[in-house]
């Protein structure tokens, strides 16, 4: 695995930091917009001018979306132990998963878009699908290479695409993930929608404001177990699904039938009941409309809802790579036995009044539930077990 | 390996409703724009507000789904509603990050057509969105291809569509991916010019795992990565002979040259594979160039293989036999992406 995110720049740092539960939503300092001051970011700290030469990736027209992903996909598959010829089989799939893609070079994209002279070097660059072809590229990747988009959902949907090409015969190791980086783009979307919190996040409180946004990129290897004899094993991927809250564009319906579905779908895959579930990485965004419709899905699927919290409230909301980060949180939860708090909460929901884990825990687990929904009423729950 | 049983087809020729591609709608200022129909069945508040990337997939895909109900909606786009994205990133500049409408916004992101059709149909199941440019159609047949493996019963829609935005028509444009120069129909194989026409359109198909009532068969999907000719080559023997039967041939090779004289090598050096005894057929003059036109070559050979005729201006090579069986679409976007879909007569 690999990951970064605001909290950290390693699977272990983010790891220290959810264990201290410590936040990195604060002042943006690094990225250029009028909201810098008045809003809370979960901004990662490091300069795109750093990430070019701690990765030595100097090509023209990379985005900081590729240079965040690169540094999780690194630590990725030095982690997995790939070697080159690995890497480079046929049998080895890669997926990546952003929203934003290039867009977050909004005045470069403005000009390229509106302007009929002197291109920029990122002419190539402003699609999601140039994250994964430069990784590709760079690797040698010569499997099946894919790239999601599905809005919040997407890298978890990237997870589950990697895991079904292994399950169909079609790989044998994939390497899957997401990555997004702060854009005025998605900035400026969300506050005209007016769900960005004034406030740092708060999931799942009867106060709730909104989200905060954050950046960050995560992948996993996923490896048959044949292939990964002899490896260490940090979890099993035992369940998935992917449905559709059919209902509006940017908004969940007030009943959750597409959250209530892919979560009661993931246990039909992993041949699960209910009680069985140990803990859920929420979606939890913070909106008034995700916490509320998520709690009543998880009321109406669990007759006990199991314990549970959201871990945007330390990275805030990482979009297209929010599904592989919370993925790899739900297997450190796993791998440590143990539970992050849900920092920031005070009263409960008053409808369900459910209460996430209030602060850091050990805990035996062996199943856990990771939820990722989004615009589009693009719903994806993955489950996870310990082996 | 999978059928298709039915499907619809939004282009810049006569491919939706009553088709008829013998006729051919030609080149209007550089481009090859969709002829968009009617839309009966779409509210039209609702087409109102819709982008044209969704307004041609919900009126491509949604007239299929009124005949058949589906387990799944898979849509592969490079694009995705990006005018809408354009004109929200104007109102960022223009309005230096002001108060902005969120409509565009919403109505931008690669999964709202998808979406929106899931919406309209009120379908919950399994709905997603690859956007992995000149393959985001073929991860959308790959896809569906696994869930049948999965759910041997159920059908799924599987579409690609992309649109000429201003955005991407003027940043490709820009990194020189369209002709220059005026181009007339009749030279659009023959300028020997680097540079295509750019065109758009939405290739929708009902996909299920039983032969009864199918249209065609997708026997082979290959999708390769990669800018050598030798490594093309040897990826196209492999498909040969992993997915086509001992001692037969492939009848047609529809191909996905697109009059951009950098390309034309890999379209020969595929040409040289198969040999005389195969036609080629052309069809970038129809569709244009765009990251999803495979979509609309796969409805072509599923026409072609029904109606069993093969228009004149599409011939480039003749055969002797005129009959198409077997169907073999090569294509490349932009030199890098590339993919073979193997389409046969189902009751072969």
């Amino acid at each position: 695995m690999g990951a970064i995110s605001a909290i950290g720049n390693s699977v272990t740092e983010n790891r220290h930091a959810l264990v201290q539960g410590k936040s990195g939503i604060g002042q943006i300092e690094l990225f250029p917009t009028k909201y810098a001051g008045i809003l809370p970011f979960a901004e990662i700290k490091i300069s795109n001018q750093l990430l070019k030469e701690k990765l030595n990736a100097r090509e023209p027209g990379l985005t900081r979306t590729t240079l965040l992903a690169l540094h999780a996909f690194e630590e990725a598959i030095a982690n997995a132990q790939l070697t080159r010829q690995q890497l480079q089989s046929f049998d080895t799939a890669l997926t990546g998963a952003s929203t934003v893609g290039g867009m977050c070079l909004t005045d470069e994209l403005y000009h390229d878009a509106n302007k009929t002279d002197n291109g920029s070097e990122y002419l190539s660059s402003y699609d999601c699908a140039s994250v994964t072809l430069y990784l590709q590229q760079r690797y040698g990747i010569n499997g099946v290479v894919n790239t999601i988009n599905t809005a919040c959902s997407s890298s978890a949907n990237a997870i589950l695409y990697g895991a079904r090409l292994i399950h169909n015969g079609l790989a044998e190791r994939a390497i899957v993930g997401g990555v997004d980086s702060l854009a005025k783009f998605t900035i400026n979307g969300f506050n005209a929608l007016h769900i960005l919190s004034p406030e740092k996040c708060a999931p799942f409180d009867e106060q709730r404001k909104g989200l905060n946004l954050g950046e960050g990129a995560a992948f996993l290897v996923l490896e048959k177990e044949e292939a990964a004899a002899g490896k260490k094993k940090y979890a099993e991927l035992t369940g998935y699904c992917n449905t559709n809250d059919a209902f509006h564009p940017s908004s969940l319906s007030d009943d959750g039938d597409g959250p209530y579905l892919s979560m009661k779908g993931a246990l039909a895959k992993a041949d699960l009941s209910a009680a069985e579930i140990n803990f859920i990485n929420a979606h939890g965004t913070g909106t008034e409309n995700n916490d509320l419709t998520e709690s009543r899905a998880m009321v109406r699927l669990f007759e006990t809802v199991p314990a549970f919290a959201s871990t945007k409230s330390h990275t805030g909301h990482t979009l297209g790579a929010a599904g592989a980060i919370e993925a790899v949180y739900s297997i450190l939860n796993l791998q440590h036995q143990e539970l992050y708090g849900g920092i920031h909460f005070n009263q409960p929901i008053a409808e369900t009044g459910l209460r996430p884990v209030p602060a850091y825990t050990k805990a035996a687990l062996k199943h856990v539930m990771s939820n990722s929904f989004g615009f589009g009423g693009n719903c994806t729950s993955l489950i996870f077990s310990a082996c | 390996m999978f059928y298709i049983h039915d499907m619809s087809c939004i282009s810049a020729q006569q491919t939706f409703g009553d088709a008829d591609i013998s006729h051919l709608n030609g080149i209007n200022n550089k481009k090859l724009h969709a002829l968009e129909p009617s839309y009966e069945g779409i509210p039209t508040g609702i087409l109102r507000r819709m982008g044209k990337a969704i307004r041609l997939g919900v009126g491509a895909g949604l007239p299929l789904l009124q005949k058949k109900a589906v387990d799944g909606i898979i849509i592969g786009t490079a694009n995705g509603g990006m005018e809408d994205c354009i004109k929200f990133l104007n109102q960022i500049i223009d309005y230096d990050e002001g108060m902005l409408t969120p409509t565009n916004f919403v109505q931008s992101t690669t999964n709202a057509i998808a979406a929106q059709i899931g919406l309209l149909n009120h379908n919950k199941s399994y709905n997603t969105t690859h956007v992995h440019r000149g393959l985001a159609f073929e991860n959308a047949l790959l896809d569906a291809d696994m869930l049948l493996k999965e759910n041997t019963e159920a059908s799924y829609l599987a579409g690609g569509i992309d649109e000429i935005s201003s955005y991407n028509y003027n940043i490709d444009d820009l990194a020189g991916w369209f002709k220059k120069e005026a181009l007339l129909d009749k030279d659009f194989y023959t300028s020997g010019t680097e540079g295509s026409i750019a065109g758009e359109g939405a290739g929708m198909f009902i996909v299920g795992a039983k032969e009864v009532g199918a249209l065609a068969r997708v026997r082979g999907l290959e999708l390769v990565h990669t800018g050598d000719i030798q490594a093309i080559v040897e990826q196209l023997q492999l498909f040969l002979r992993k997915y086509l039967p001992a001692g037969e041939q492939i009848d047609l090779l529809l191909s996905g040259e697109d009059g951009d004289s950098r390309m034309i090598k890999y379209y020969t050096a595929c040409e040289e594979v198969l040999k005389e005894r195969t036609a080629v057929g052309r069809f970038k003059h129809m569709f244009g160039e765009y990251a999803t036109v495979s979509a609309a070559a796969l409805w072509l050979a599923c026409y072609i293989l029904n109606k069993q005729l093969l228009p004149g201006h599409m011939v480039k090579y003749e055969n002797t036999k005129s009959k198409y069986d077997r169907i073999l679409i090569y294509n490349n976007h932009k030199g890098m992406q590339h993919s073979f879909i193997l389409v046969e007569n189902a009751r072969l």
